[in-house]
This record gives structure tokens, C-alpha cells and sequence, in this order.
């Protein structure tokens, strides 16, 4: 083929392709000079305060003192767990608010990157009740805290009331009982999952940094393991498989149970005789947050009765809201594990001791290798 | 000729096997827009009513869109620095003889075989040890790591399949050296600049491993799916998510391939010829 | 640098209109020319990739200490490596899994790929695109999808329950060995099928024509023929699916369960729960050094096969 002749028909023909090719590629010059770390142009929500926090908590419902007040609900960035979120903020990730538990309120504090909190500059700091503020770590001193409470809970055991048959009183031993073998589920993280394993080895909550600990708990997590069909974290899959009989019971917190429950699935969240494990989580500003007013507006917003009302009622939560308990009967929150007085819930479950980075590790390596058979 | 006979004979079984390949790779993922459409918080049969309502729930919700726009925005960025570069790199591979290019171009395909963890891994470290926050930017350059080779490797035959005595005889006709790239060589390896365009396109959007290891706050779509999955009420709007983005990508995928098949049609006849 | 590379490459034959010694050294040597082509390319993996491998290494050598890390050197890692039984059972049963699913792909793609290579005669590229379409999308939503199509009360329990043919739900779809091996070669089929087919494209048809000739049976032409001249595409097919799904770990942490869990999951854990970075980078190291040798001897094995069949 003439080379001269091809070279002709490609200047004068195909003038629509290059044409298109050539508006295709500033088109996509124009997109890729948006810079990347910028939002939308709107502009509106760079001024909003960041949350940093579990999936689920990134919804209107429990911010709707703040959307009245700003018009726009803050941005929502979300960690799958709280070590995961320490980690990224210690590698430089900056946030306004974020959303850890008391037991790694000392370790967040150590590591440097928060601020304590003003609680003059929160409108519903005065219905809080002192029970949750008065955290191991969080150095409350009248004026300000750490870390401001704002649901708490228990990890407990959901169970299906139509197909697991309780031998006397709830207890642990239902996640450990070898009629159920392979339709056991439990929480993957040892957050939750070594803590429950130590009141069922009876191991003092004071005591589980002891190497005597450590034996007693891997002990029956290695006799446990066997039984367990699926170790998870995230709580959908534990739900499915409980409303499908798939599971007949897990380690789960509050919410599965009552989500189950207001699907009709026949499921209770058991109380068991040696207690369940209780737990606070609450906000934290960082040091650096781009948008301080704002991040109060954040915390204030979730210590509203509003919030409360829908912590309580639709996930079945506790609050630090005194006032947000006033809209249930005892009996409702007896059903879901609650009460308004949280020191009775405190008191009979079993409180988290914070520990040491290095204790984290150290147990976070053993659990997986008990996870993994070993 | 009695190659091409028996060849010509259709053989029923391996027909009947290629038909249940083909539907054994559909069948698993089109289950997810079958159950988008469902009216129940869980993905079990029987199925209930047929409901949009996931749908419309989608919509109404801020972050989805956030998380869309930071996908698209890296998505285009990693498109197009990485088909530049794998034009300038696929035109080297094939025009040039040069000492030493097998290895270079296995380097250069490396990431296509190395598990995507160790490169998310690497990368993270990297980032933590230099001090560079995690952000868009970091989850754009892992995906150019991968999207890189794609790209060549899309580029590659459609450079093999054209003449370049065409570009030498624009030089000669007094074009210039970019003229020449503007009007000569881009337009004859067009269609495969576009397919490759699409694909790493379509890959970085798609990524979520090497996401998962470096996005800051700003999550990437498979990355905020990651992050629903936990929670059941949002589960039915993620199978509706996942549903959009099945399609896009298929179409996004099938016209990128259909417009370079030219590229792979002429370089496997010209193989069997 | 983009705009000198553009200027330098394209413009070929004879002398550019503004060749400094440069410009002439650039265009006399096609070397020079093709690399500095190359550059950006090059440039841009050799920084993101030996860069961070570097640092990988060198962090292997340290040992986490509280929220930092101690950087002394040390070789602790690697010895907790051999100490612990978990490291080396998980890292064997991770081998033992992509292997299944290389063996497993490779075996269901060949006959596919053969079968668009010899008997599809229009649209190859239709069938190709459609093969391979899958492969673009979504992988966590195509694990995603497994787990419904496996579930207790997923597809094919619920289907085999209508029927009749069994009782109760299998339970052993889900959360098994077996359901990580059936995602996994799913997920990567497309991707495996690519080499077969061109490797398969290529063969010489008048070979078959003449072993044909020669009187040949269609399965002693295919063991003597078809099969040999396509081993090239057998061993990258392998070598695409065994080496990515080594390091997985959605597909375990999502179906799984206890019994399937890989390396992968816990090199991911050691950078988030367990937080013990330098251990994480350690089993990285080790996990490439194995994927190395083993793909080494693979090949060399195939080689000689190869050899000794022809």
C-alpha cells in the first residue's frame, strides 16, 4: 500500500475521531486538574466539622440539632475499629471528632493527638450523667474532660429463643455449648471476644494482664473455637445468619438483638449470670481540628435528648443523656438490656480495664492464633 | 483442507460446556441486582415484593455521592497519567530495539503479578515513614502502580498493528515531531488510547485493596461499600449501589474493548495467517 | 521532561529541525531514544515500587515498641516467623489454596479458551470481550455476590431445598476452604483465560493438518500437539492466578471462616488490630520470597517437561 496515500486519507478523513479524541482528552485534563484533596466546589461542606466513627453513626437522625443550626449535617469519615481509626490518626489523618471507647481512652490520650474538652461550651453537658464521665483516664476535673460519654452498651449473647434451648439460668456457657457446635457465631475482635472470654474463665477484669490471665482466657477461647462457625466484625453478617437460624446464637452488642427484634425474629439478648461486659464510648476532639466551634456542635448535637431518644430506641444503646431515658418505661428498657440508672447495668456487668499498647498487641497476636487453630 | 474440516465441525460437547462457563461467570453477579430489588432487609429466598425503594434511599444519601465523586476523580487522574505514559512506554516496547528491554518490560508488568496487599502494604509504610497524610492523592499513585501495565498492555498491539513507515513519511513531508504524534500516530492508535483510557479507568474505580491500605478521610466507593457492610439497614441500598456500579462498569468495559478490538482481531489473524 | 520526550521520540528518520548534540546523539541511537520513551514510565514504578520495597525491608528488621517503633536492627521478626507454628501453617495452607484454585482455573479455562480459539470462527472478539468483562468489575462485589449464592439461605441452598434434594441447608458451602477456592477461581477465570487463548491462536494449523495426515487420532494430536505448543500459555495462565491470589484477603475474611484464613488476613492484621508493623512487613517479605522461589521452580519444571515431550 502506498504510504503517502494512507498518510492522505489520515489527514483529510477521520478529522471527527481526532476531533472527538481531542475534546475527549480536555475533558479529562479539565476533571483531573480538580485537585484531589479539595471537595466539591459547593464549597459548603469544607466548613462542616469531620466525625471521624463506626459506620451507622453517619446518619441525620443524630444530628439534628446541629443540621438546624448549620443547614448541612457535618462530613462523616468511617473506621471499621477504633485501633484501625488510632492508627490513621496517628499517621497523620486529621479529623475533628472522633468516637473511641473506654478502653482505649488512656492509650488515645497518650498518644498525643487530642485536646481536652471545654464542657462549659456544651449545652447538654448538665444532664450527663456523672457515672459514664468519671472514666478511668479521662481526668475529669469539673471544668473539662477527655473524652464526653455518648452511648454505651453491652456485649452480650443474642440468641434465638425458638431454637436455642437454655439449660437453667443464661450464662456464657451458651457460646461454649457443644450441642450447638458449628452454629456459634462470635465477634471477631478481641476488644470484645478476649474480655468475654476472661469472665467466663473467671478472670478478674483487674487482673487480665496477668500471664496467669492469659493462660486461664486462651484457654477457653481455644475450647471454644471449635464450636464457632464464623468469627466476624461486621454485625450484618452475624444478624443474617441468626435471622436464618444459620446461628442460633452470638457474641453480639445491644443493636443486633433489637434489630432482630424489630424484624420478628425470635431472638433475646441474654443476660448472663456471671454478668456481660459493659462498655462506654465517647467523643474526642483532636488537637489540631480544623473546625473547634464546630466539633463542639458535633458533641453537643449527640448528647441531645433527640439523639438519645433514637440511640435508645432504634439501636437499642444506652445514652449519657439522663433526660433521653425519660421517654421509656423500666420495662422497655429492661427488654433491651438498659436502664435509666446506668450504674446498675455498670455494676452488674463486668467494666473493661484500659490497658497498654503492648498488652493490645500481645493479645491481639495470641487471639488471631487461636482464631486460626493454633 | 481436512484441518479445516474437522476444525469446521461443531463439537456439541465443548459447545455445551462453553455455554455453561459463559453462565457460571454471569450467573453469581447478577444475583446482587436481583436482590436490590427485593423488599427485605435480607438477602434470602424467597423473595418478597419487588420494591425500588433501596433505590431512592441511595439517593437521598450525601455520602454515597461524596465517596462517587472521589472514586471519579481518582478514577480520571489514574486514567490519564497512566495511558500517557503508557503510550510514550508502549511505543518504545514495540518501535525500538534496545538492549535490555525483556527485563524492563517484565519490571514494568511486575505489578500485574505481585499481590496487591504487599504493594498497599509498602506503599503505607512509605507514606507513614515520609510523613505524607493519606489522602486521594496516595490511592491515586497505588492505582497507577497497577493500572500502569494494564494500560501498556492494551496500548502494545495496537502500536504492533501500524505501519511505521507511515509516521517516518510524515517527518519526511516536512511535519513536524509533535504534529506528527498529534495527527499521525495518535489517530492510528486512537481507539487503543480510548480502551485504555476506560480500563484503568475502570480498574482504579473498581480497586479496593490498595484503597483500603492508603485512602485518608476521603473514602473511594468500594471503599464506603466496605465500610456499609457492617450495618444491615444500609445493606439493600449497598446491593443497589453495587448493582449501578456492576452496569457502569460493564459498559464502560465493553465499549472500551469494542472499540480497540480492531487492535487484537488484526494482531490474532496476523498470527494465524 | 514530557514535552523533550514527546519531541525526541516521535520525530524519526531524519535530523529534527532543532538537533543540538543532544537532539543528534537521541535521534542517531535507537537505544537512547526507546528509554528515554520509557522514562516516565520507568521512572514513576522504579520510585513507587523499589522505594517503598526498600523501606519494607528495612522496617522488617525492627520491632514495635508501644505506639513506635524500636529501629535497631534486628531479626526477631523472622525468628517469631519459625518459632510460632501459626506463620509457616498459614502461609502452607495459603500455598495449598491458590494452588487448588490455579489447578482449578487453569482446568475449567483451557477447554473454553480452546474452544473460542478452534471453533468460534466470527466474533472471536465478541467471545473474548465477553470472557474477560467480568474480570473489570467490582472484585469485592463479586465476593460479595458468592457469599449470596452460598449462603445458608443463599442461592443454591434454597434451590437444592425446592427440589427436595436435601433436608437442610449445606452448611459447608459457606465459611470453608471450599468456598474461598470457588470464589477465588471465579474471580480470576477471566483473567486466566487471556494467555490461553492467544497461546492456543497462535498454533500452526498446518501442524494439526499434518499430524492428521500422519494418522493421528484427536486425542493423541492434542497430547502431541496442541497441548505442548500451548504450555507457554498453561504456565503464565498459572503463574497470573497462583501469585495475586496468594496475598488475598477479602475473599477469607469474608467466606472463610475460621478455617480459611491466609496469610493475607493476618498481614492485614498486623497492620490494623494487632498493630505490630514491622511483623506485618517481615511476612510481607517472607510471603514474596516464597512466591518468587516457588514460581522459579515452577517454570524450570515446566521447561523440563516441555523438553522431554518434544
Amino acid at each position: 500500500m502506498d504510504i503517502t496515500d494512507q498518510l492522505g486519507s489520515m489527514r483529510a478523513g477521520d478529522m471527527s475521531r481526532r476531533a472527538f479524541t481531542k475534546s475527549l482528552l480536555s475533558a479529562g485534563v479539565g476533571v483531573a486538574a480538580v485537585p484531589l484533596a479539595v471537595r466539591k466546589a459547593t464549597a459548603a461542606p469544607e466548613d462542616q466539622a469531620t466525625f471521624f466513627t463506626w459506620g451507622g453513626y453517619d446518619i441525620p437522625e443524630l444530628f439534628v440539632p446541629y443540621n438546624e443550626t448549620h443547614g448541612e449535617l457535618p462530613n462523616f469519615s468511617i473506621f471499621g475499629g477504633s485501633e484501625e481509626a488510632l492508627t490513621k490518626m496517628r499517621g497523620g489523618f486529621v479529623v475533628d471528632v472522633s468516637h473511641p471507647c473506654n478502653s482505649g481512652l488512656p492509650r488515645w490520650v497518650q498518644s498525643g493527638i487530642f485536646q481536652r474538652i471545654d464542657t462549659g461550651r456544651l449545652s447538654n453537658w448538665g444532664d450527663v450523667m456523672p457515672e459514664l464521665v468519671n472514666l478511668p483516664g479521662n481526668e475529669a476535673d469539673g471544668s473539662s474532660v477527655w473524652l464526653a460519654p455518648f452511648d454505651w452498651g453491652q456485649t452480650s449473647i443474642t440468641y434465638r429463643t425458638d431454637m436455642f434451648e437454655v439449660e437453667g439460668e443464661e450464662s456464657w456457657d451458651m457460646l461454649w455449648d457443644k450441642r450447638y457446635s458449628g452454629r456459634l457465631g462470635s465477634l471477631a475482635s478481641g476488644g470484645d471476644a478476649w474480655w468475654c472470654g476472661a469472665i467466663k474463665a473467671g478472670v478478674p477484669m483487674s487482673e487480665i494482664h496477668t500471664d496467669d490471665a492469659f493462660d486461664k482466657i486462651a484457654a477457653v477461647m481455644r475450647e471454644q473455637r471449635p464450636l464457632i462457625r464464623t468469627y466476624t466484625d461486621d454485625t450484618t453478617t452475624l444478624e443474617q445468619a441468626l435471622s436464618s437460624g444459620e446461628l442460633v446464637a452470638a457474641m453480639t452488642w445491644n443493636s443486633s438483638a433489637t434489630l432482630l427484634q424489630s424484624e420478628g425474629v425470635p431472638v433475646k439478648f441474654a443476660k448472663p449470670k456471671e454478668g456481660a461486659l459493659t462498655w462506654v464510648c465517647g467523643l474526642m476532639i483532636h488537637k489540631d481540628a480544623p473546625n473547634l466551634d464546630r466539633a463542639y456542635d458535633v458533641i453537643d448535637s449527640l448528647l441531645s435528648v433527640e439523639s438519645g431518644k433514637f440511640m435508645i430506641n432504634d439501636y437499642g444503646y444506652g445514652h449519657s443523656n439522663s433526660k433521653s431515658f425519660e421517654q421509656f418505661d423500666a420495662e422497655t428498657l429492661a427488654g433491651l438490656g438498659l436502664s435509666s440508672n446506668p450504674a446498675d447495668i455498670l455494676e452488674a456487668g463486668h467494666f473493661q480495664v484500659p490497658q497498654t499498647q503492648e498488652w493490645e498487641t500481645k493479645m491481639n497476636t495470641l487471639f488471631e492464633e487461636i482464631k486460626s487453630g493454633f | 483442507m481436512s484441518v479445516e474440516s474437522y476444525i469446521r465441525k461443531p463439537n456439541r460437547p465443548l459447545q455445551l460446556y462453553a455455554a455453561i462457563f459463559l453462565i457460571t461467570l454471569y450467573l453469581p453477579v447478577l444475583f446482587l441486582p436481583l436482590f436490590s430489588f427485593n423488599d427485605s432487609l435480607y438477602v434470602r429466598f424467597p423473595l418478597e415484593s419487588f420494591t425500588v425503594r433501596w433505590y431512592v434511599e441511595l439517593f437521598a444519601r450525601d455520602a454515597v455521592w461524596n465517596a462517587l465523586w472521589n472514586s471519579v476523580r481518582v478514577g480520571v487522574a489514574v486514567a490519564l497519567v497512566s495511558t500517557t505514559m503508557g503510550i510514550f512506554a508502549a511505543k518504545a516496547i514495540t518501535r525500538y530495539r534496545m538492549p535490555g528491554k525483556g527485563p524492563v518490560v517484565t519490571f514494568i508488568m511486575l505489578p500485574l503479578v505481585v499481590p496487591l496487599i504487599i504493594f498497599g502494604v509498602a506503599l503505607l509504610v512509605l507514606m507513614s515513614q515520609l510523613g505524607v497524610p493519606l489522602s486521594l492523592y496516595t490511592v491515586a499513585i497505588g492505582h497507577m502502580i497497577v493500572c500502569l501495565p494494564f494500560s501498556i498492555a492494551v496500548l502494545i498491539p495496537r502500536f504492533e498493528g501500524f505501519d511505521a513507515s507511515i509516521e517516518e513519511a510524515s517527518a519526511d513531508l516536512g511535519e513536524n515531531a509533535w504534529w506528527t504524534f498529534w495527527r499521525v500516530t495518535l489517530p492510528m492508535v486512537g481507539p487503543g488510547v480510548l480502551a485504555s483510557l476506560m480500563l484503568t479507568f475502570t480498574v482504579s474505580f473498581d480497586e479496593f485493596i490498595l484503597a483500603f491500605f492508603l485512602s485518608g478521610t476521603q473514602p473511594t466507593l468500594p471503599m464506603y461499600i466496605w465500610g456499609q457492610l457492617r450495618f444491615p439497614q444500609e445493606f439493600p441500598s449497598v446491593l443497589a449501589l453495587s448493582s449501578i456500579i456492576i452496569v457502569v462498569s460493564f459498559v464502560i468495559v465493553f465499549l472500551g474493548q469494542w472499540i480497540n478490538r480492531g487492535a487484537i482481531s488484526a494482531s490474532t489473524s496476523g498470527d494465524a495467517s | 521532561m514530557t514535552d523533550q520526550t514527546l519531541q525526541s521520540g516521535s520525530a524519526s528518520g531524519t535530523a529534527g529541525p532543532r538537533a543540538g548534540w543532544f537532539g543528534r546523539l537521541i535521534y542517531r541511537s535507537e537505544t537512547a531514544r526507546g528509554y528515554t520513551l520509557l522514562t516516565p514510565a520507568l521512572v514513576f514504578l522504579g520510585v513507587a515500587i523499589l522505594v517503598p520495597f526498600g523501606i519494607l525491608v528495612v522496617m522488617s528488621f525492627w520491632t514495635a515498641e508501644g505506639f513506635g517503633f524500636d529501629t535497631t536492627l534486628t531479626t526477631h521478626n523472622y525468628e517469631q516467623f519459625f518459632e510460632r507454628p501459626i506463620y509457616m501453617a498459614l502461609l502452607s495452607r495459603t500455598f495449598g489454596i491458590s494452588g487448588m484454585v490455579t489447578i482449578a482455573t487453569v482446568l475449567l479455562c483451557y477447554p473454553m479458551a480452546y474452544y473460542v480459539a478452534f471453533h468460534v470462527h466470527r466474533n472471536k472478539m465478541f467471545w473474548l470481550v465477553l470472557i474477560t468483562l467480568p474480570f473489570w468489575t467490582s472484585y469485592l462485589l463479586r465476593v460479595f455476590a458468592w457469599k449470596v449464592v452460598l449462603g445458608y439461605e443463599g442461592v443454591i441452598n434454597s434451590a437444592l431445598l425446592s427440589v427436595g434434594l436435601i433436608e437442610a441447608p449445606l452448611e459447608f458451602l459457606l465459611y470453608s476452604k471450599q468456598a474461598v477456592i470457588i470464589t477465588l477461581a471465579h474471580a480470576w477465570a477471566a483473567f486466566a483465560i487471556l494467555p490461553l487463548y492467544v497461546s492456543l491462536e497462535k498454533i500452526d494449523k498446518s501442524l494439526l493438518e499434518a499430524a492428521t495426515d500422519l494418522g493421528d487420532g484427536p486425542v493423541r494430536r492434542f497430547f502431541r500437539i496442541t497441548l505442548p505448543l500451548s504450555l507457554p500459555g498453561v504456565i503464565s495462565a498459572s503463574l497470573l492466578v497462583f501469585i495475586p491470589t496468594t496475598g488475598d484477603y477479602i475473599t477469607p475474611a469474608l467466606l472463610g471462616g475460621p478455617d480459611g484464613a491466609m496469610i493475607g488476613n493476618l498481614i492485614q492484621k498486623q497492620f490494623g488490630p494487632i498493630n505490630n508493623w514491622p511483623m506485618g512487613a517481615a511476612l510481607s517479605i517472607i510471603l514474596m520470597l516464597c512466591i518468587a522461589a516457588i514460581s522459579l521452580i515452577f517454570i524450570m519444571l515446566t521447561l523440563f517437561v516441555r523438553k522431554r515431550i518434544s
